[in-house]
């Protein structure tokens, strides 16, 4: 009781500590020797290892996004919703205009308005007070149902440009293009959180709204930037999905990556610096979830497997990240 | 199912302790030795409370009060020693334990569930009364309620939900729940924290009444004027052992404070007497008003720590935060350094030279998760930047600046990566005190910066206020404890109903003297 304070950190090892801290990439490891082991002619090769970066590559970008705003404190449930809109609005400007838009034109404009929408997303929260969860639940609805209607639920397939699908299946130097841009996206978000006085006035919001406030940090500003982030960046996972399948699809492009990306996060929140969202972590929660379903698919394990193992995987990662905290009291 | 139909509460009882004469011994606590992992928190401690009595526990943080108080209430269990109740040695196996045994816990904030009504926290642990099993009897519920809160002297209607009720009605609900559950002694943890004055003084006249019925209470806080006012014997407790114990007779003021604090530490109770040469004029206010500030005009000077006083709700805690641009200035006007000003957000105030510790430090001031180092840089980052496009931090910059902070207000920490939780409040409130002091303001409004910080630390943070003072800036100081007025304070405003009722003058600032004038006594 008397002694609390001014005591140096004890140098004995902590399991628990440990466990929190390590306990996610230890899994991330034990799983891919697991399956190396397991399936040594297919799962630990160059091509494998390269198909599953490919297959998070999407998923990534999304979840890179999404810490952004969740170390502020704000859900985005939109993102489902962007991503389709963000391939949707490239390819219907591309096969609707040939001649007038561009690819790079396609792709601002996407990218742009799903950052617009973003905004209007925090101009929402911050000055209307409604909460990020709802408002984004709003707005997804709202994006759903404008872009059903506008397509009249129509796949766009025919028309698309070569140079638009080489953003999903053309490559650098053998490795895909989604995979450098999950990388360069993580990158610069890492860059942003980590380094720059933005990211760490995010991350002081996120902690304490009303001393940042007193800190005089403009905090009302900050949502509409954050969400305009995530959105922007689920709109260019959506666009990277229709150059991927060399088409627009109306609805449910985003769908599967909502749950994943929120798990990802969550997962990456519990490692390394258990209890804070950060783009490190999200890397392993999306690699982990990567991992877990190309190598069950590898060992010939029925699909719906998958789910069940990343709900498990979640909630042993949060139960991980919790124990440190319980054990403080 | 329980029973659905439970015994009403009889109306004509007089209280279950009643029966027992006052001065026989309730609870005796002999040689209790509590042991945690390299720490030794209870030293064979021995507690005696009687049937009737107000028995103040005190002590530090930290000293074991807290401590105690888990081990009596069947929280947790001592490691060594006895608990007799009634001349009976008991073990307490758990809370539920320590309950049929007659001992109830009230809380800082009075365990109760804002949301609900009276009547169904007072029914809460027992359960509500059931037509045949199953549905809530309300009309009985009502009845049970009412007869109850007339037991313990209030009169309130039991529908109304608790997060309506005034904090003191909060606390007689509680002490009300636990006399339903028969409590024979009833300890109360810091239960004035969240009261004014006149809710303090109803909450006592309550107490009397139900310890002159019998009950006894155990009351923990941390305001020794209350303690003179109520208590019949007082316990200290440091370091985990006794270090004295009064009855009321013999209670002197500077030997408990003695006893609490240990001969190590000094502690300065005296104004301060060095008179100062106010600078230049740093701020100043003409007809300023906005919230419940009605009309405020004065000047602070540098070298000065001005005092702003006043009850709760009287506008001088308001006073701060209009001056911080928390809430719009609605008139006057506001001359800082010179210039007329006009403040619309703190970030505003931040800009003038402006620094504001507020009063709640966990819901207002700390970012909880985050290292010391990251509490101290929060309003300083853009000293760090390499550029004004990107905005990269230096972090070796920002690292060097919070260890120089650190060591100069001799912040007792492992480094200053350590989480900013694992600091002492005190410690905790330096660190926010040294944020400020970084950012180069000129100008610093503290309200209440001593609240839940250790009497050893509050010396600390009273002598570097002094300091800031002598550097130059100038001081806005507001506190909920008025007798810290006198020890700070140069000069102090006093405000009644939103407007400054007075100014007192070094030595007239008498904690007296500013009751007197803030609750509009002697005009």
């Amino acid at each position: 009781m008397s002694t609390i304070t001014g005591a140096p950190a004890r140098p004995k090892l902590d399991f628990t500590v440990l466990f929190a801290r390590f306990g996610t990439l230890a899994s991330l490891i034990a799983l891919l020797i697991a399956f190396s082991l397991a399936r040594s002619d297919v799962f630990p090769t160059v091509n494998n290892l390269l198909n599953i970066m490919s297959q998070i590559s999407i998923l990534g970008t999304m979840a890179f996004g999404l810490t952004v705003c969740l170390v502020m404190g704000l859900f985005d449930l939109s993102i489902a919703a962007m991503a389709t809109l963000g391939g949707y609005v490239a390819t219907f400007l591309l096969v609707q205009y040939p001649d007038s838009v561009s690819v790079p034109v396609a792709v601002a404009a996407s990218l742009v308005t799903a950052a617009l929408i973003g905004i209007l997303n925090g101009l929402i929260v911050s000055y209307l007070g409604i909460s990020a969860f709802i408002a984004t639940l709003a707005t997804g609805s709202i994006i759903t149902g404008a872009v059903l209607g506008i397509s009249d639920s129509k796949t766009i397939i025919t028309g698309i440009p070569d140079g638009f699908m080489a953003i999903g299946q053309g490559a650098i130097f053998g490795v895909a293009n989604p995979i450098l841009i999950m990388l360069s996206v993580g990158l610069a978000l890492w860059l942003l959180l980590e380094h720059t006085q933005l990211g760490r006035h995010l991350y002081a919001i996120g902690g304490s709204a009303e001393a940042s406030r007193l800190s005089g940090i403009a905090v009302k500003r900050y949502a509409p930037f954050a969400l305009a982030i995530c959105a922007g960046c689920a709109g260019l996972g959506g666009l990277m999905a229709a150059a991927v399948l060399g088409a627009g699809r109306p609805q449910g492009v985003g769908d599967g990556y909502l749950l994943n990306a929120f798990a990802s996060v969550f997962i990456g929140a519990s490692s390394l610096r258990p209890g804070k969202f950060h783009i490190l972590g999200t890397l392993i929660g999306v690699l982990l979830i990567g991992v877990i379903n190309n190598g069950l698919s590898v060992m010939g394990v029925p699909t719906y497997w998958q789910y069940i193992v990343q709900g498990v995987l979640l909630v042993a990662a949060l139960f991980s990240a919790g124990v440190l905290t319980m054990r403080k009291h | 199912m329980s029973a659905p139909d439970m015994a009403p509460v009889p109306v004509s009882k007089t209280g279950t302790g009643s029966s027992q004469p006052d001065g026989v011994i309730f609870l005796q606590v002999e040689g209790l030795v509590k042991q945690f992992p390299g720490t030794l928190a209870l030293d064979h401690v021995d507690l005696t409370v009687r049937h009737g009595e107000i028995h103040a526990l005190l002590g530090e943080n930290g000293a074991g009060k807290s401590t105690l108080i888990r081990q009596v209430c069947g929280a947790s269990q001592p490691t060594s020693g006895k608990i007799l109740i009634e001349g009976a040695q008991v073990a307490l196996p758990s809370p539920h334990a320590a309950a049929a045994r007659g001992i109830a816990v009230v809380h800082q904030h009075f365990n109760l569930a804002p949301q609900i009504s009276v009547a169904e926290n007072l029914f809460l642990t027992e359960g509500l009364p059931r037509r045949a099993g199953i549905f809530v009897d309300w009309s009985e519920t009502f009845r049970r309620a009412r007869t109850l809160l007339a037991r313990v002297g209030l009169d309130l209607d039991p529908r109304r939900e608790v997060s309506q009720l005034r904090p003191d009605e909060a606390a007689m609900v509680a002490i009300a729940k636990a006399i339903g559950a028969d409590a024979k002694l009833i300890i109360l943890d810091e239960p004035t924290a969240a009261l004014l004055p006149a809710e303090v003084a109803v909450l006592f006249g309550h107490m009397r009444r139900l310890a002159a019925e019998g009950h006894a209470f155990l009351y923990v806080s941390h305001k020794l004027a209350e303690v003179f006012e109520i208590a019949d014997r007082v316990t200290v407790l440091r370091d985990g052992r006794n270090a004295g114990h009064w009855t009321r007779e013999q209670l002197s003021r500077r030997s408990i404070i003695e006893a609490i604090v240990g001969s190590q530490k000094t502690f300065t109770e005296e104004a301060l007497d060095a008179p100062v040469q106010p600078g230049e004029v740093l701020l100043s206010a003409a007809g300023a008003r906005g919230g419940r500030v009605a009309d405020m005009s004065f000047e602070l000077r540098a070298h000065e720590i001005l005092g702003i006083a006043g009850l709760p709700g009287g506008g001088a805690e308001e006073a701060l935060d209009l001056l911080y641009g928390r809430y719009p200035m609605t008139g006057g006007r506001l001359v800082i350094g010179g210039a007329e000003v006009t403040l619309k957000s703190p970030r505003d105030a931040k800009a003038a030279g402006l620094a504001l510790v507020p009063k709640d430090r966990h819901a207002e001031s700390l970012l909880p998760g985050a290292s010391v180092r990251e509490n101290i840089s929060l309003p300083n980052l853009n000293q760090f930047i390499t550029d004004p496009v990107l905005r990269l931090i230096r972090r070796a910059k920002e690292r060097t600046q919070a260890e120089a902070i650190g060591r100069r207000l001799s912040v007792k920490m492992s480094g200053v990566e350590a989480p900013i939780q694992s600091l002492s409040g005190g410690n905790q409130q330096k660190a926010i005190l040294g944020r400020w002091l970084a950012s180069g303001a000129r100008i610093f409004m503290l309200n209440s910066p001593t609240a839940a910080v250790d009497i050893g630390a509050k010396a600390e943070i009273y002598a570097l206020i002094r300091e800031i003072a002598a550097n130059g800036a100038g001081v806005l100081f507001t506190s909920t404890e008025v007798e810290e007025f006198p020890r700070v304070c140069h000069r102090v405003l006093v405000f009644r109903d939103g407007r400054i009722a007075g100014e007192l003058l070094g030595k007239e600032a008498t904690e007296a003297n500013i009751l007197n004038l803030a609750a509009g006594e002697g005009e």
